[in-house]
């Protein structure tokens, strides 16, 4: 009793020491965050997981672009697997692409967790974006977000051109099937959309909006964050009753 | 390394233009060219809207050309 009452007359006096932390503090959000207060998220079951920028794999970009690290995320997704507060993941994706391995890397990460997984398209999910939006178990595509589908390229200088043409060939290969065994567009559509003419100002391809994203079968369905969070909610019901059931 | 992506590679890999290079008039058209010891210059990419100009071997990127203007 005689601690809590000490406690309660010291708690409201600050020593200048700690205001000069506190204001330091609410500078150092400014610079950073250009907030002075960030809301934090609650204990919670759902892991939100951010994959924005270009997806940088074993060679770092040049400074002025805005990257995902693959060094950062696979690690995150093994702890993530093997966190048991954590019962299900949301995955923010607004990618402009990035290397082809580091790419279908996190994409196959994402599809052999155990736990159930929801991603949203939120601005753009192009190239190497599609194979990590369709990973998860259930994948949503706001109705303004955008997805580039067409070929992988190579630029400069290219030594063995028969070689290099047929490896970028399988890599294409790779995209495609991890595409259509992770999603419900058949192979043929994927393909047409990918070679597809008028479209695009500097390639062939096809810029799929949102809406049409799930037409094409590629996205599951039109929705935001709610909507994301409802579902993997619901996915982990569904696997808790599941596993209920094994158990009796 | 093999990048899958919309953007351009000068998106990425900035085009860096260097004290010697310089964006100047060949025949009438925008050329990056690079001023070489003996005063001519090298075209290091032609800036044209007209597709027919990239057919044109002069504004191809290695032609040296004087400059006259």
């Amino acid at each position: 009793m005689e601690k809590e009452l000490k406690e309660k007359e010291i708690l409201p006096e600050s020593s200048p020491k700690e205001e000069a932390g506190a204001a330091a503090s609410i500078v150092e959000k400014i610079q950073q965050l250009g907030q002075t207060n960030v809301p934090q998220a609650p204990d919670s079951n759902i892991h939100v997981l951010s994959i924005i920028g270009q997806i940088e794999g074993h060679i770092q970009l040049p400074p002025q672009n805005k990257t995902t690290k693959y060094e950062h995320i696979l690690p995150q997704l093994i702890a993530i697997e093997q966190n048991p507060k954590i019962e299900g993941l949301v995955i923010l994706l607004n990618t402009v692409g990035g290397d082809v391995e580091a790419g279908l890397a996190l994409s196959e990460m994402i599809a052999s967790l155990s736990k159930p997984t929801v991603s949203i398209v939120l601005g753009g999910g192009h190239s190497i974006g599609v194979p990590i939006a369709v990973a998860s178990d259930y994948s949503f595509i706001v109705p303004t977000a955008t997805m580039t589908i067409h070929p992988i390229r190579l630029t400069g200088l290219v030594i063995g051109v028969p070689q290099t043409f047929e490896y970028l060939d399988k890599m294409q290969e790779r995209v495609i099937q991890f595409v259509i065994n992770h999603s419900n567009i058949k192979e043929e559509k994927f393909k047409d959309l990918m070679m597809d003419k008028g479209n695009l100002t500097r390639d062939i391809g096809t810029n799929v909006i949102g809406k049409d994203a799930v037409k094409y079968g590629l996205i599951d369905e039109v929705g935001g964050v709610k909507h994301a969070m409802a579902k993997v909610s619901e996915l982990i019901q569904l696997q808790n009753e599941e596993e209920d059931q094994v158990i009796q | 390394m093999i990048l899958y992506t919309p953007l351009s590679e000068t998106d990425i890999f900035p085009y860096e233009v260097t004290k010697d290079c310089m964006c100047i008039q060949h025949g009438g058209k925008t050329v990056y060219a690079k001023k070489l010891e003996n005063g001519s210059f090298e075209v290091q990419q032609l800036l044209s809207t007209d597709p027919q100009d990239f057919l044109n071997a002069s504004y191809a990127p290695g032609m040296i050309f004087q400059s006259t203007e």
